[in-house]
Parts: C-alpha cells; structure tokens; sequence
C-alpha cells in the first residue's frame, strides 16, 4: 500500500487583511484557512488514496491555532496528521520549516512514496519549502505540476513550464509541487468535519527537535501594495504609441 | 459564558459559505425569477450530507447538534433565503419530529430516507379556515381495521409540491379539544393523497408552497406518529425547534442585506464622494449591524438552550419575532440604500426585502409570537 504525504500551511485568509489609514496592514480580525495550491496538495493526496489504495499523511508545522487547520486537513480525506506546532512557529522562514518537515518526516514516517507540496504558500508563496525538502531528504523534486498519476515504482508527472506541457517520469520516493488546476478542492460535508477530530493526529511540539536553525530571510517591514493611476489617455495610432512609449521611459518603467 | 464556537462548527461555516458562492449565489436570483425548485441544487446539498445534520448518523444525518445545522441555515439563506428556509423544514422541523416522536420503525421507513436527503419532509396544520386558530382545523381522520382514513384539506404547505414525506395533522377525537389532535405520516403514494394548487408567491419563490388535498387517504395505523391525541403537543414541539430556523435564515437575510448595503455605500458616488460619507447612510448601516448582531445572538441562544436540553419555547418566539422583524425593517433600508437600482430586479435586496416578509407570517405570525411571549412572561 503506497503512502503520500501532503504537507500543508495554516495560512492567513487575505480576504480578511484591511488596509491601515497610513498604508499599514491590519490584520487584527483576520481567519486563517489552508493556503490555496496547499489544498490542491491535500486533495491530490486523497486522490491518489481513492485510486490506488494508498494511505494520505498531512504534516504542517505552525502555531498551535493551526489544530484547527489539521482538522481541516482530516475532514478532506487525509487519514492521520503529524502536527509540529510551537507558539514562535508563525514566523518561520522557508528553511527553517523545510528543515523541521525534513526531520520530522525522516525520524516519524518509515515509508512514504510520494510527498506533495503547494507550488508555493498563500501567505508568503517563496516556492522554496517543496525543493528544500526534496533536497534534505535526497529524493527527487518535480515542480509546477497539473497532472499527476502513480505507476508500479515510479509516478508520473505532467509539468506545466513556459514551453508547453513537459511529461516526465520519477522513481519513487519523490515530491511533487502542484499547481492549482491539478484539481478541484472537495468541500468537505458536515459528517467528514465531525469525524476529522476522532483521526489520528501525532502532536510534536518544539522540545522533540533538534535546535532550530537560524533564519536565512529576514523581514524588516510589510506594508500594503498601493496603485495610483496617473489618468493619462493615449490613442491607438502611430504617433500616439510614440507618445505612450516616450511616457513610460520618462517613467522609467521601460530602459 | 463561552461565546466561541467549536472549531468544527468554524469549519462547518468555511464550508457552506463556499459551497453557497459556488452553488448557490449563481442560480438564487434565476429560481426566484421561474419559482423553480433547484432540484439540481438539492443533489448536491444530499451528496454533501447537508440535508439531515442534527440527525444522529445510526438514522442517515450528520449527527451535529442544533446550532451547526442552525449556522448552515443561516449561510445558506444569506444566498438564498428560499433554500434556507426548505432545509430548515425539512431538517428542523419534520425530520427532527420524527426522531422526537417517532418509533424505530418509522425511523427507519421515513426519517432515515429524508436525513440522507433522499427525499424532502413537510409539515402540513394549516387549512383554508385554521391559520393562527389552530383549533378551527377541520381535517379528520377515522381508524378502519388497521389503516386511518383522512378526509380534508391542507393550505400552504412548504415543499408540498416536491416532498416525499407529509406531516399532517387531523382531529381523531375533536369532542376532546387540545387533547384530540394526531399527527400522521402520509408518503406520497397512499391512495386518495392528491397535491393541490400551487400557490404564486411575492417572495420565497423557489421554495413550493401548495394545497394538500385528502379524499378517503389511507395510512396504515403504524403511520400514527406518537400517541393519539398528542398532535398539537408535538405541533407545537415542531414549531419551536423551526422558529429558531426561521430567526436564523433571517440572520442570514440579514447578513447579505449589510453585505451588500455596505459595498455599495461605499462604492455609489453622489456629490463628489462615496454615499457611505453621509451619516444618513451611515446610522442606516449602523443600526443594520446592531440589529444583526442582536438577531443572531437572540438565534443561537436559543439553539444553544435546545441544544444543552433547556427550555426554549419562549427564546424561540424571541428569536423568531426580533430576527423576522429587523430583517423586514432593515431589507427596506438596503433597498433605500440602492436608491432606484434597489428597486429593479439584478438587485440582490430587492429579492431580500421580498424574501424577507414571509417571516413575519410563518410558523406563527409576529402577533403569535408576541402572543407566546406575553403569555409566558405574565404567567
Ligand atoms: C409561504 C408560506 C409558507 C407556509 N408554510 C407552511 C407550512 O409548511 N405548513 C403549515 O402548516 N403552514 C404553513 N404556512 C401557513 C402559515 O403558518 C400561516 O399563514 C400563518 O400561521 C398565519 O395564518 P393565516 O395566514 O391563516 O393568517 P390568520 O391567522 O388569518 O391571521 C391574519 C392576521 O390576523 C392576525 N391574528 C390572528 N389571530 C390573532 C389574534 N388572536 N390576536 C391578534 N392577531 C391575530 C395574524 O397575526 C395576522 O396578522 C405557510 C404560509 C406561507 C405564506
């Protein structure tokens, strides 16, 4: 029976993220949801599961909240959780989390064939956890994924890149990082919420880790994305386009 | 006092709310348009499991408590109040009936079916003559070796024309007054049960609203749910547990109504500036949020007392009244808010001011309600 693991993110839900009066981003009654290719993830795990009989793991690292978000993940079809959670785990960067995924998975779970990641996170969308993780545990990484299927010992990818669509073929173990039309999310019913909580879920908190590596990204501040319009007009003929390119240089905006 | 929902019910909410922007926010203001019952829409409610969610799961439901199928009724009437408002008949009032009264076996034939949303419940006291006087009922019904025959008529019952299980209530003793009420399961199919007229409505349009008509219907005496004489009993049973329904499809009412009241205000620019500067427009806007908030806490009080097995007659004639009342109230403003684009049809709240106004008449009307109040307060 194969085993996939679906890593996922407990993210904030940006619907809820209000601008300051001074440019500044509010986040004081935000929610927080799985992040968006993160589902994608998740749901692809319990596909492959519905097609092949295989057993679906989701693993994410985050603050304790984020049990609410390990239910969601149970209510959508995955069997049992490993849930890493610390109250300083919301402002982990890329590596420091691939890290702790990498450890966890290699220490907790035997054998796994396939580990399915997000192409990037909701929140901050690095693209860096799935390769890092691929990298740590030396298997190999297939990126911007869209279709996806599972062969005797090895899976096949179709990977959508800037030239067309690319089919390739990996060995088993490998990760895979998806892209949103993978798939379409289910929305889990009433009863699959109610039983989420009664599934298995190992709780690894902060103590259980080696020493936290330090951090390779640093933010020094956030502040919300304006646009001003200038409320220029350019016409469609020659010497109107002229105009139109002599005002984005003046701009700066093209060299 | 805990004011926090269970991270399941949180969910629960995510869920629905999306379920509705993608199923049901698309087709609302078509089936209000042709008065169409959304089969296809109701497919995907019974596949989901959202038809019988505070039905324990040995009978077909989600085994939620009353507040969870409370906050779905609600999400799913702030799209489509017409839909809201079926669930919660089906699911609140005749499903829950028969769980309360019902023997196993009419647990099994009748409320396992509906719970797993295989077929729609309704619930069928009101006649021609017998609106608020329940009394003046004059449907009967006559034990004959083992069946009952029922001679009478029913007038607007909810999912009359789309249901598959019937609630209906005649006199099997009417010499006995309150004590000669029963209730009887009647399936679609018994013989001499025709649907009557279908009745065209201001709002509510694509729930089905029709006259029930009994000549000579047969039904076995194992139909009888509960005792007989005990019918006005559990009508009334029926009706608290729906109230809290109606209050809460009027949160959802509610909600949309702000929803929209909001995002217009601020995007309808009149005199250089957004209309949501004015403070006319604002205090609207304001005492909508009050009376919303007031509305769903009124709500889920009284699901929480039903819930935690309290009495809550009164609480749901509370929440019934002041939820039905405000939505009323505060639709007309919304539509006030919209100015003439309110009043034409693409506006949401214009559907919601008509949708709104059933609940001041339904399962007891606001005079009914206050009736309830009063006589529990001055007792
Ligand atoms: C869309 C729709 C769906 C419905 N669904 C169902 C259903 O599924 N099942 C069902 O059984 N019924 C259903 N009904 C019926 C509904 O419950 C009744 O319409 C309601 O109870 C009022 O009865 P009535 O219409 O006969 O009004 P009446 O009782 O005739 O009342 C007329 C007016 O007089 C007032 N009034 C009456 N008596 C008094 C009094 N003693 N003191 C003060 N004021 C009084 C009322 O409040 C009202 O304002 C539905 C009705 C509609 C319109």
């Amino acid at each position: 029976m194969p085993t996939v693991i679906a890593c996922f993110k407990w993210v904030i839900d940006e619907a809820y993220i209000r601008r300051g009066p001074s440019g500044d981003l509010d986040f004081s009654s935000v929610d927080y949801k799985i992040g968006e290719y993160d589902r994608n993830a998740i749901e692809e795990a319990v596909r492959l599961k519905e097609a092949s009989g295989a057993k679906a793991i989701a693993v994410t690292v985050g603050m304790p909240e984020a049990a609410k978000g390990v239910k969601d993940a149970l209510s959508r079809g995955i069997d049992e959780a490993y849930f890493i959670a610390d109250s300083s785990f919301g402002n982990l960067d890329s590596s420091q989390t691939a890290l702790i995924l990498t450890e966890v998975i290699r220490s907790r779970i035997e054998h796994y064939d396939v580990i399915l990641c997000g192409e990037g996170s909701s929140d901050l969308y690095a693209q860096q956890v799935g390769p890092r993780l691929a990298e740590q545990l030396g298997i190999p990484c297939i990126s911007f994924v869209q279709k996806l299927s599972l062969a005797k010992d090895q899976l096949v990818a179709e990977r959508r890149v800037d030239e067309g669509i690319e089919v390739i073929t990996a060995p088993l173990p490998a990760l895979v990082t998806v892209l949103p039309d993978i798939n379409v999310p289910r929305i889990p019913g009433v009863k699959d919420t109610l039983m989420a909580g009664k599934k298995p879920t190992a709780k690894i908190i902060k103590d259980d880790l080696p020493p936290l590596s330090e951090p390779l990204v640093r933010t020094i501040s956030l502040t919300s994305s304006r646009m001003e319009r200038s409320c220029e007009r350019f016409g469609t003929d020659a010497a109107e386009i002229a105009r139109f390119v002599g005002s984005l240089r003046k701009k700066g905006v093209i060299g | 006092m805990d004011f926090k929902f269970t991270e399941e019910q949180e969910l629960i909410r995510k869920n629905v709310r999306e379920f509705c922007l993608k199923n049901v926010e698309p087709i609302a203001a078509e089936i209000d348009e042709n008065s169409r019952h959304p089969a296809e829409l109701f497919q995907k409610l019974s596949d989901g499991g959202w038809m019988g969610i505070p039905i324990p799961q040995e009978y077909g439901g989600a085994g939620a408590d009353f507040l969870t199928s409370i906050i779905v009724v609600e999400e799913l009437s702030r799209s489509c109040a017409s839909t809201g408002f079926t669930i919660s008949t089906h699911a609140g009032i005749v499903c829950t009936m028969i769980l309360l009264f019902g023997t196993e076996e009419q647990k099994k034939n009748y409320l396992t079916p509906m719970a797993e949303g295989r077929h729609l419940g309704a619930f069928a006291l009101t006649e021609p003559g017998a609106g608020t006087d329940v009394m003046a009922v004059t449907t009967a019904a006559v034990l004959d070796g083992s069946d009952y025959v029922i001679n009478g008529t029913k007038t607007f019952t909810s999912n009359g024309p789309t249901a598959g299980t019937y609630l209906v209530f005649a006199w099997t003793d009417k010499s006995a007054g309150r004590k000669g009420m029963s209730t009887f399961i009647v399936p679609r199919e018994a013989p001499g049960f025709r649907v009557g007229e279908h009745f065209k409505k201001m709002g509510l349009r694509s729930s089905q609203t029709s006259e029930l008509i009994f000549k000579d219907c047969r039904v076995s005496k194992n139909n009888l749910l509960g005792k007989e004489g005990a019918g006005l009993p559990m009508a009334m049973a029926g009706f608290d547990g729906g109230r809290i329904g109606i209050a809460a499809q009027c949160v959802g009412i509610l909600q949309a109504a702000l929803d929209e009241s909001i995002r217009y205000s601020k995007e309808r620019i009149q005199f250089g500036s957004p209309i949501a500067r004015n403070q006319a427009i604002a205090w609207m806007i304001a005492d909508m949020a009050t009376d919303l908030s007031a509305a769903r806490f009124l709500a889920y009080h009284a699901a929480w007392l039903k819930d935690q097995k309290l009495p809550f007659s009164k609480e749901a004639a509370m929440a019934k009244l002041y939820a039905s009342e405000a939505a009323m109230r505060h639709t007309v403003k919304a539509v006030q808010i919209h100015g003439g684009y309110g009043y034409c049809k693409g506006a949401k709240v214009e559907r919601l001011m008509r949708d709104a106004k059933i609940t001041e008449i339904y399962e007891g009307t606001s005079e009914a309600m206050r009736m309830v109040i009063s006589g529990t307060v001055l007792r």
